[in-house]
């Protein structure tokens, strides 16, 4: 059916008011992905005869990434700290305070701003505070903490790097991850709880059969966000460890940056990069296609 | 229409007005307070005599982070006119990417040229035959050691003659002491440092003392490559020197600022600085008496002689892109005067690369420099090539494997050759 001049303005009205975001998105995101994607096949680099004259290198940046088991080794780092902070730590604990918070307890709001709080700091100057708490020597929080029990002070940054800073971006995120499933759980009506405690259910039971399948969508979706995301933690990394010591938290974002701005082989930093987003896609969409599922 | 075209006038105008008022500005990158404070005179002679505005814009005071910084402005086209370049090491990589304005006739007819120690001007020229740098701070390292920590433990305080000695030595330290007998900066996160302050100490006292051979071509096989890496790993193997804290994002505070001056760490290599700021006056943890209790040996060859280091410590240069180069060029000029030499030695503890700043009252208080200051023109270098930024790179990776105990010393050369093959190409290693 032809469509009337009404219809046709309206979507010029639709495509007018999307411009602008159709316009920062083409030049902040399309491009610089397109551009990076260009880069990985040549040799650019800030330094040296490469930053003059870069030269189109083919396929030499991934089959170099491809042997290079440091780039497998931030692989394996971002995959464990992914799992550590995003997947277990933060909905575990973010879910914890989640229903914990929609109790009627007192000082309910005292306690979500203590929650709250960890996102107040800036990422870096929170990776100095947790520096300080973590630091070698005998004045440094933890370590006073730990002596009051007779346990050993250690340099802790040191001695256990990618469980530390899994504990500091767990802190971190348990807030937005609190957020999320706080909006997932007022979805659930509470007849149906009601209706679950007439029937005989123990609260085990309720968690399982009814709090956990209705809240998946919502669990999926911050599952995405937060795994994205953690994949893309960069500033407190860098701060607490610099992808230290020899490695241990080189995270794939740190790899990148190190490879592009302390190597200063663009080329190359930028294959990882276009490597770390192809895996950041497929998360992507696995998580789109597990949201779909009816539950 | 009148008032469109009067208008459209007068935005030229403004236009080429202010163009004209930034040409009367030059930029300068300076990075740390003590280098900021060190240039505080000079800027103002500048202002003074060319009656120009002199803008200093401070950069992250790390020197990684500031050279990062720095070659990202570069490649980007937006760089300050003058800049110092943290490291020797980066300079010809510098000059292959066309950042660099050459300044050797602007030298060569400077008044204080023909003052500077031949060492100085020979680490300047770079492989194209041109001079791109200002080299009027000199880095002279050596080893330091704790003189009483060894004299108390009855440990000879000789020179050490060959590696096998100054190993033998650091054995002796730990065995009697207890304290780690000797430190080369090594590892990734040390940056260039694990090439500047620890590597090149060894190599230009090896069998193959330099990384570049007749066609400019980095020579990174030579059996003095290996025979370096052999001495660190006999040091990491014996636990002569400390590694852990090696691996951590700022290695030189716990060896440098805290085991050295409790003399839990009994000789590191270090530059002149180290008297003034690690340990001296200007530190935080001062060693009492440092320069008594703290001698130098300098580094023993492989089998005979013995070796002192000189880098040119921070040397400044001219972006190539700047606005108004001959103005910068003039600036550099003065930069080079034996002021900002003395200045800079005071604030940074580098060694003035100009003969007559021995005359200079201030220089002469500075009494821990001006013995190093006399013996500066026996300074020895490496020969500089394109591609050493990332030789720099690959000794870091080397080392660190070492530290970390992954491989030998044949292990850690391959490392280093590879990382450079993978990096420049096939072409650049012999």
């Amino acid at each position: 059916m032809a469509r009337n001049s009404h219809e046709r303005r309206a979507e010029r009205q639709w495509l007018l008011i999307l411009l602008p975001s159709l316009v920062l998105l083409l030049a902040f995101v399309i491009y610089p992905a397109i551009y990076s994607i260009y880069l990985s096949f040549t040799n650019e680099a800030l330094t040296g005869a490469a930053a003059l004259r870069p030269r189109f290198v083919g396929l030499r940046n991934y089959t170099r990434l491809f042997n290079d088991a440091k780039f497998w080794n931030s692989l394996f780092v971002t995959f464990v700290f992914v799992i550590g902070s995003a997947v277990v730590g933060q909905f575990a604990l973010g879910l914890i305070s989640a229903i914990a918070l929609r109790r009627p307890i007192r000082f309910r709001r005292v306690f979500s701003s203590i929650i709250l709080l960890p996102n107040a700091a800036p990422e870096v100057v929170a990776g100095f505070m947790w520096i300080s708490m973590l630091a070698g020597g005998d004045n440094a929080t933890l370590s006073r903490i730990v002596s009051t029990f007779g346990i050993t002070p250690a340099d802790w940054l040191q001695v256990f790097p990618l469980s530390m800073i899994i504990v500091v971006n767990t802190w971190r995120g348990i807030a937005t991850a609190m957020i999320l499933l706080t909006a997932g759980l007022s979805t659930i009506p509470a007849e149906i709880y009601e209706a679950a405690r007439m029937d005989g259910a123990t609260p085990s039971q309720m968690f399982r059969r009814i709090t956990l399948p209705l809240m998946m969508p919502t669990i999926l979706l911050y599952m995405l966000i937060s795994a994205v995301s953690t994949i893309a933690v960069f500033g407190l990394v860098y701060a607490l460890t610099r992808g230290g010591p020899g490695g241990a938290t080189e995270v794939v974002s740190i790899y990148i940056y190190n490879q592009s701005f302390t190597s200063f082989q663009l080329g190359y930093g930028a294959a990882v990069a276009v490597v770390a987003l192809v895996i950041s896609l497929v998360l992507g969409i696995a998580y789109v296609r597990a949201m779909k599922v009816e539950v | 229409m009148k008032k469109t075209v009067l208008g459209g006038l007068c935005a030229i105008l403004l236009s080429a007005v202010s163009t004209l008022a930034q040409a009367e500005t030059i930029r300068i990158a300076n990075h740390g307070q003590a280098g900021i404070d060190a240039m505080k005179s000079t800027v103002e002679r500048i202002e003074k005599k060319y009656g120009v505005t002199v803008e200093v814009i401070e950069y992250p005071a790390p020197d990684k982070d500031y050279l990062t910084k720095l070659l990202t402005e570069l490649g980007a086209g937006n760089a300050p006119d003058l800049f110092s370049i943290p490291t020797t090491a980066a300079v010809a990589d510098m000059v292959e990417a066309g950042y660099l304005t050459p300044v050797t006739k602007a030298l060569k007819a400077w008044d204080g040229y023909a003052n500077l120690y031949d060492v100085a001007k020979e680490l300047a020229v770079s492989p194209d035959g041109e001079t791109y740098v200002m080299p009027f701070m000199l880095g002279i390292q050596e080893i330091y050691f704790r003189k009483d920590v060894l004299e108390k433990a009855g440990i000879s305080t000789e020179q050490p003659k060959t590696w096998q000695e100054l190993l033998d030595r650091a054995a002796e330290i730990k065995q009697k002491t207890g304290a780690y007998g000797l430190l080369f900066p090594a590892g990734v996160s040390w940056g260039s440092g694990a090439f500047d302050e620890g590597f090149q100490h060894l190599l230009v006292g090896s069998k193959t003392p330099q990384l570049v051979d007749a066609d400019g071509k980095l020579d990174l096989n030579g059996e003095g490559i290996k025979d370096v890496f052999n001495v660190y790993k006999e040091l990491i193997d014996k636990d002569l020197m400390p590694t852990q804290p090696l691996l951590g994002p700022e290695p030189w505070v716990v060896p440098k600022y805290q085991m050295f001056p409790a003399g839990k760490l009994a000789a590191t290599t270090c530059g002149s600085w180290c008297y003034i700021f690690d340990w001296g006056r200007e530190s935080k943890n001062p060693i009492p008496e440092v320069t008594k209790v703290v001698g130098t040996w300098t580094v023993p060859g492989e089998s005979s002689g013995q070796y002192v280091l000189a880098n040119l410590a921070a040397p400044w240069a001219v972006n190539s892109k700047s606005a108004n180069t001959e103005l910068a060029i003039k600036a550099l000029m003065e930069i080079g005067s034996i002021e900002t030499q003395v200045s800079y030695a005071a604030r940074i503890g580098n060694i003035p690369a100009s003969k007559d700043a021995a005359k200079n009252a201030d220089f002469q208080k500075l009494t821990e420099l001006v013995r190093i200051h006399a013996a500066a023109g026996n300074g020895v270098f490496l020969k500089q090539a394109s591609g050493f930024g990332t030789v720099s790179e690959g000794v870091a990776r080397a080392t660190e494997a070492l530290l970390r105990k992954e491989t030998d010393a044949a292990g850690a050369q391959k490392i280093l050759v590879d990382y450079v093959k993978e990096t420049l190409g096939d072409d650049m290693v012999k």
